[in-house]
């Protein structure tokens, strides 16, 4: 039996078996894993009236707390979640960079409404930036104008189950585990005319044939 | 023609009362010039356009109690006319190979665009408005100085930058003229017909393909 | 077993193992940490938190002296609420001289405060 195992290969049969007799067993990843998944902190701020549906997925209707994100941190430095709510201006697009930046590892981002993941119906507008994922990795997106309460917390949810699969070793470990996974994106500047550059390569490419746009330098 | 909009205590006004205010204007600055401009819509605001000399001391006698007692100015937007190209074709006989043939010649004259910047007044005290004022600059392209109401209107301060900001009006006069809603160092002004936005979007369709449209034109 | 243990051995045993308690977890963590989360720093993240905003200028600079001025009149205010407060649940029980007591604190409040309105402290230059 694998009593420590980091790469979470304990044997559910045994484990069950185990479980039925009173013996609790588990493995390194398992705990690891259900500490963070059940305390993250998202950053408190907001950009838009999606904010707004994210301020009642705080209170005691929806009542986020049940998932352990009750305490919305004002200060990035304490946050664990990034919940990007709402249209992102391209004057905004370098604080909410610089904001994600100054995270600590582990960070996740849920990207929530229609604005925040592509622009929405901004999207041809001259001063919208077409989603937040054209600078920032982004795990969970959300669509809707605004999406209701229970998607967040269908997103939130969604955010633990990624979590809950994340092993601690091997290749496919995550970022924040591994030292040459970059912490920090490049903020983009403003232009003349956009900002630059106007998506980052290593984190958005567009669809292919589908964009005439190449970031310029 | 008296326009009432049916609640009480608030009053449009129609042509004739749009034309007493013009020769009340007149009658106390007689050198200004004052267009009244008919809008043939149900709405029927009328509106007067008063030459960008004139606009100030217009404004002043709007808002002075003795005045018309407009003391507030709820509005300020743009317009952006752009040029309009005539062309005209000519006949014109011309000797060529000693024949003598006749060659049409078109000739094409730029009439330039303007900037208009349209200022919705109403007065607190009788109730009533609102009186919209127009003033246009010169050629759209060169000469966009307007002279700023803020001075006599705070409330015309944020929206004169806007109207800078997204058009490129540039009021003479102004206390603060920054951009509002870009950023400083920005080029363009969005909202002008002729902007080109920049190439940052991917394709997707929309109900008229006008975002692929452009894709295309811009490729090829 | 003949020997004594003083109360005093029993409690430095408890010292040792508190210690270790408190620290333990401390000293796990930072083991943890070395081994499986790598330090990832950088110059923004390490940059000082303006709510986004690139940060300039220093912190150290000078306040403009109405401030203090402010301050004070504030206080004025601030010391009157806590006695008025008392004063007007007990107003229907004070005798004559209490009440002229408190109209004359409150008086001087006020003369402060006409003072400080006709030196011009109350406008913003």
């Amino acid at each position: 039996m694998e009593m420590m195992s980091t790469n979470g290969s304990t044997d559910e049969g045994l484990k069950s078996e185990l479980g039925r007799q009173g013996i609790v067993v588990s493995s390194f990843n398992e705990i690891y894993n259900w500490g963070r998944r059940n305390s993250v902190w998202p950053m408190q701020f907001g950009l838009a009236c999606c904010a707004i549906e994210m301020i009642a997925t705080t209170m005691s209707r929806f009542d986020l707390a049940r998932f352990g994100a009750e305490v919305f941190r004002p200060s990035p430095r304490q946050a664990d979640l990034m919940i990007v709510s709402g249209t992102v201006t391209k004057k905004m697009a370098p604080q909410v960079v610089r904001l994600y930046n100054q995270m600590a590892e582990p960070k996740y981002v849920i990207a929530m409404g229609a604005c925040a993941i592509s622009g929405g119906p901004f999207k041809q507008g001259y001063n919208v930036l077409k989603g937040i994922d054209r600078y920032i990795p982004v795990d969970v997106h959300i669509p809707g104008c605004p999406p209701r309460p229970e998607a967040l917390i269908h997103a939130f949810m969604t955010l633990q189950r990624q979590i809950d699969a994340q092993v601690l070793t091997g290749v496919a470990r995550p970022r924040h585990l591994n030292a040459s996974a970059p912490s920090e994106f490049p903020i983009p500047e403003f232009g003349d005319h956009d900002l630059l550059p106007s998506h980052n390569r290593e984190v958005w490419k567009a669809p292919p044939g589908r964009s005439a746009g190449e970031p310029s330098e | 023609m008296e326009g009432t909009t049916g609640s009480i205590g608030r009053r449009t006004f129609g042509m004739t009362n749009v034309q007493a205010i013009r020769e009340q204007i007149l009658a106390a600055l007689p050198k200004s010039n004052i267009e009244l401009v008919e809008n043939d819509s149900p709405c029927g605001q009328h509106s007067l356009l008063v030459e960008a000399k004139d606009l100030l001391g217009v404004a002043r006698f709007a808002k002075s109690p003795t005045g018309l007692g407009f003391d507030y100015c709820s509005n300020v937007t743009g317009v952006d006319v752009v040029d309009r190209i005539e062309t005209s074709r000519r006949k014109e006989k011309r000797i060529v190979d000693g024949e003598e043939t006749e060659i049409e010649r078109v000739e094409e004259t730029r009439i330039p665009g303007w900037l208009e910047v349209v200022y919705h007044l109403y007065s607190m005290r009788d109730r009533k408005g609102p009186l919209i004022l127009r003033a246009r600059t010169g050629d759209r392209l060169e000469d966009v100085a307007l002279p700023s109401l803020t001075p006599v209107w705070r409330s015309c301060e944020l929206q004169e930058r806007e109207v800078y900001d997204l058009y490129g009006v540039v009021f003479t006069g102004h206390p603060d003229l920054r951009r509002l809603l870009m950023w400083d160092d920005f080029k363009d002004h969005p909202m002008r017909k002729d902007y080109v936005e920049p190439d940052d979007y991917d394709y997707e369709p929309t109900p008229h393909n006008a975002v692929l449209d452009r894709l295309q034109a811009r490729k090829g | 077993m003949n020997g004594q243990y003083s109360a005093l051995q029993f409690l430095s045993v408890f010292l040792v193992i508190a210690t270790l308690f408190a620290i333990g977890p401390l000293i796990a963590a930072k083991l943890w940490a070395s081994y499986f989360s790598p330090q990832k720093t950088g110059p923004i993240k390490n940059a000082a938190y303006e709510c986004g905003v690139e940060a300039t200028g220093d912190a150290w600079q000078q306040f403009r002296s109405e401030y203090y001025l402010y301050a004070i009149v504030f206080l004025i205010f601030d010391v009157e609420t806590v006695f008025l407060m008392p004063f007007a649940v007990a107003f229907g029980k004070l005798t004559i001289g209490a009440f002229l007591a408190i109209a004359v604190f409150v008086l001087l409040l006020v003369e402060g405060l006409v003072w400080a309105w006709a030196k011009g402290v109350l406008e913003w230059k």
